[in-house]
């Protein structure tokens, strides 16, 4: 599903790269953490699976295709395939939580017909389903990330990115984020997620892949942070 | 990809009321350059108008010196008959002048008091044959030294000042336009650029779930042209009302030379298309720069 070949990236004004040279091959509804202390390239990794930046050297392939060779108005659609949630979940404060869901939905040109019955199906699947009409500032962190889950997911995508995605909620909230992520990729979704989280990735015993000044320094099947 | 005429309306609409002062500075704008450039095709087309009015014949005025000899009278007129430029005479005899006189300074009675009939000069109101202003300029220069006459009036000379003034003023007009059309393009690229700004976080998350360039694009281009759209449609109103304006003064004028200098509805609508063209254009010029130095990048 994503294989990186040989991939670096280097940011102007910095004398560490943030990527070297990196090799990896994640199959179909593989679930990985990407774990390393900040600034490991964690980030760029991810970033570097649905052109939000491009690879000064390598090669990436997602879903069988070398993005690096994809013209720029595929873009979208490669992104339709990847949802994405972050650390500080990136919601739109002036709308709703169902409204936040739709958004996506509608600016890819969905039919309303379409939006009408995806968004309460995925509420209710991210346990949202009695908060749809609440704004995300009326909602606890670990419900906000459930609204940005759902608006990853609601496009059913092939692969999941999630960025620190516990890295603002508290231990007990983090469980119950991870035992949805869990849940999506039983679906047979890929998902990738950057971490610090200890606790997180010794309890969930997914493959590791560790990253130091922008090595992967680590690849292991059901492991543990370090 | 299928885009949905209540999203469009909603983002666009959204983003026109974000921020109304920076809107309305940008569509008052437009519609100043656009009245500008309104006004400067109006007295351009109103000269046009006017010089085709000469085209068809006009009369110039023989002023005959006052006290002036029957004699010389007769043959000025003789004069005239005889030239194969003129078509026709017509003698006005001082009363006529003074009825003419007294109608002309009907309110300035005190004036009116100080002239008798006996005062005034006479004349010859003269229908040129050809009216080219060659030929009436050459035989004005003939008339003018004969024997008793005074002077020629010729309305070609009044014509012509007024002409070079308004197509000076025009030309003016017409650089003001460009002047402030350059500021609506300039406010237009500010206000899309704040709407960019304003609504980065929304962009942020398009882009994530992979909405296409053209979807995130055609809000903001919507916008400006709009606002372009409503400027011009403001400016079509200050251009109409200018036209009233000089239908009003050049019909109270009675002057058959004038009293086609105002255009007609149907060109006014056309001025009024054209306006439009321009401020669309202003418009996507505008905001296509803004939306593709900030949203493209």
């Amino acid at each position: 599903m994503i294989k990186l070949e040989g991939v670096s990236k280097e940011y102007p004004g910095q004398n560490v790269a943030a990527l070297s040279d990196a090799d990896a091959d994640i199959a179909k509804g593989e679930f990985v953490f990407l774990v390393g202390p900040s600034g490991s390239g964690k980030s760029t990794f991810l970033r570097l699976l649905n052109k939000q930046e491009e690879p000064d050297t390598g090669r990436i392939f997602v879903a069988g295709k070398d993005i690096g060779q994809m013209s720029s108005w595929k873009v979208p659609m490669l992104r339709r395939n990847i949802g994405s949630i972050f650390q500080d979940f990136k919601l739109l404060p002036t709308k709703t939580v169902a409204e936040n869901v739709a958004f996506a939905l509608e600016v890819i040109g969905r039919p309303r017909g379409v939006i009408r019955t995806q968004v309460p199906a995925i509420c209710e699947l991210v346990g949202l389903g009695d908060k749809m009409t609440k704004y995300p500032d009326q909602l606890s962190g670990g419900e906000q990330q459930r609204v940005s889950i759902a608006r990853a997911f609601v496009n059913r995508p092939l692969i999941l990115l999630a960025d620190e995605p516990t890295g603002n909620l508290d231990p007990q909230t983090s469980i119950g984020i991870m035992r949805l992520l869990d849940r999506i990729n039983k679906t047979g979704t890929t998902v990738v997620m950057a971490s610090h989280d200890r606790g997180i990735v010794d309890t969930m015993r997914k493959r590791v892949i560790e990253l130091s000044e922008g090595v992967i320094v680590r690849d292991q099947d059901r492991g543990v942070y370090e | 990809m299928a885009f949905r005429a209540d999203y469009l309306l909603r983002e666009t609409g959204q983003n026109l009321f974000r921020n109304p002062s920076l809107s309305i500075a940008t569509i008052l704008t437009v519609a100043v350059s656009l009245s500008l450039m309104g006004a400067s095709l109006l007295v351009q087309q109103g000269i046009g108008r006017i010089n085709n009015v000469f085209k068809d014949g006009v009369d110039f005025i023989v002023w005959l010196d006052v006290g002036v000899e029957d004699e010389q009278i007769e043959s000025t007129n003789d004069f005239l008959q005889k030239s194969p430029y003129v078509q026709s005479t017509r003698y006005v005899d001082q009363e006529e002048t003074f009825e003419e006189f007294q109608s002309y300074f009907s309110d300035e009675p005190e004036i009116l008091e100080l002239v008798e009939p006996g005062q005034l000069p006479t004349s010859f109101v003269v229908t040129p044959q050809d009216a080219d202003v060659e030929s009436i300029r050459a035989i004005a220069d003939e008339i003018k030294i004969l024997a008793g006459v005074d002077d020629v009036e010729f309305a070609s000379d009044n014509i012509k000042a007024i002409s070079t003034f308004s197509r000076g003023s025009s030309q003016i007009m017409l650089f003001a336009a460009l002047l402030s059309a350059v500021a609506a393009a300039m406010l237009m690229y500010n206000s899309i650029r704040t709407a960019v700004f304003a609504r980065r976080r929304e962009i942020e998350v398009m882009r994530l779930v992979g909405a296409t360039k053209w979807f995130i694009r055609i809000p903001f281009m919507l916008e400006g042209l709009l606002q372009g759209l409503i400027g011009a449609f403001l400016s079509i109103f200050s251009v109409f009302g200018l036209n009233k304006a000089f239908d009003n003064f050049f019909g109270s004028l009675d002057s058959f030379v004038f009293q086609d200098f105002a255009l007609p509805g149907t060109q006014i609508l056309l001025i009024g298309g054209s306006l439009m063209g321009v401020g669309a254009a202003l418009g996507a010029i505008g905001a296509g720069v803004a939306v593709t130095r900030y949203l493209d990048a």
